[in-house]
């Protein structure tokens, strides 16, 4: 292994915090949806390196699962955003209050 | 040796800088192109770990595919006011703290886990990280959830479908 298990998981849970970040902060709901793929590709980061850490294949067919569930994610979320502007125009999540009637 | 190090690390703070970039930029479109940066250079780091078909579906499907289908619906939808209003809301100190948090968390579990390496149960051959390998593993005792993988694609295809479509609207 080219650098220490650590490095990579150091990396992988900056990345994830910084996806933590987004989704709590922004409030456009487009930014929100991608700020949880960056979540997701910390997490395959740290898949990848507990796979080659470990010499096992386990860990990269796991990443491969969740970008294929990654990917279902993105269409019905986008779906729903796209369902969601046909009711209201725009993308913030500030004026999605119509449940609290 | 030296050369590969240096590379990971180039990698490593060019995924952290354009992931704080994406999170952080006023316009949708610049965020989303600082996302593919971040893919790219993540798919960068799987190629030093020697997950090479990882790289490539990285590239091919998150960068290809996922983000691409991000930006569509950000240039489809009508943002008006997103460049006016303020990027983040009122609670974003808080949301910074919750992110530092879950990052401190992560890297105090990461001592819990590390030495794990022993007591996990031996597959029998030794892993290089080869496609061959992989694909045999995933074709053999995961051969299920690969299955039940296309399963929750074809469900995500139907749902977007009948999310996105005009209601009352006949196909």
């Amino acid at each position: 292994m080219i650098v220490p298990m650590s490095t990579v998981l150091a990396v992988s849970a900056i990345l994830f915090g910084i996806g933590v970040f987004g989704f709590l902060a922004r409030r456009n709901i487009i930014l929100m949806l991608v700020s949880t793929e960056v979540m997701l590709n910390a997490v395959n980061l740290s898949l990848a390196g507990f796979s080659q850490h470990l010499d096992d294949p386990r860990g990269q067919v796991l990443a491969l699962f969740v970008i294929a569930v990654a990917a279902a994610e993105a269409a019905v979320g986008l779906g729903i955003v796209i369902a969601l502007n046909r009711n209201k125009p725009g993308a913030g999540v500030g004026d999605l209050t119509d449940l609290k009637q | 040796m030296l050369t590969a190090q240096a590379v990971f690390y180039y990698m490593a703070a060019a995924s952290v800088a354009s992931g704080l970039l994406a999170v952080t930029r006023r316009n949708p479109v610049q965020s989303m192109l600082w996302v593919l940066a971040l893919f790219l250079h993540v798919a960068g780091i799987f190629l030093l770990l020697s997950a090479e078909f990882l790289a490539a579906v990285q590239v091919i499907v998150y960068a290809g595919a996922i983000l691409i289908f991000y930006l569509f619906v950000v240039m489809l939808l009508d943002l008006p006011d997103e460049e006016a209003k303020p990027r983040f809301g009122k609670h974003w100190p808080f949301a910074a703290c919750v992110g530092v948090a879950t990052t401190l968390l992560a890297w105090l579990a990461q001592g819990a886990v590390a030495p794990a390496a022993g007591r996990l149960p031996d597959t029998g051959a030794a892993f290089t990280g080869s496609v061959a390998e992989l694909g045999k593993a995933l074709f053999g005792p995961f051969a299920l959830p690969f299955e039940l993988a296309s399963l929750v694609l074809l469900a995500a295809i139907v749902g977007a479908v009948v999310l996105a479509r005009k209601r009352g609207e006949r196909t």
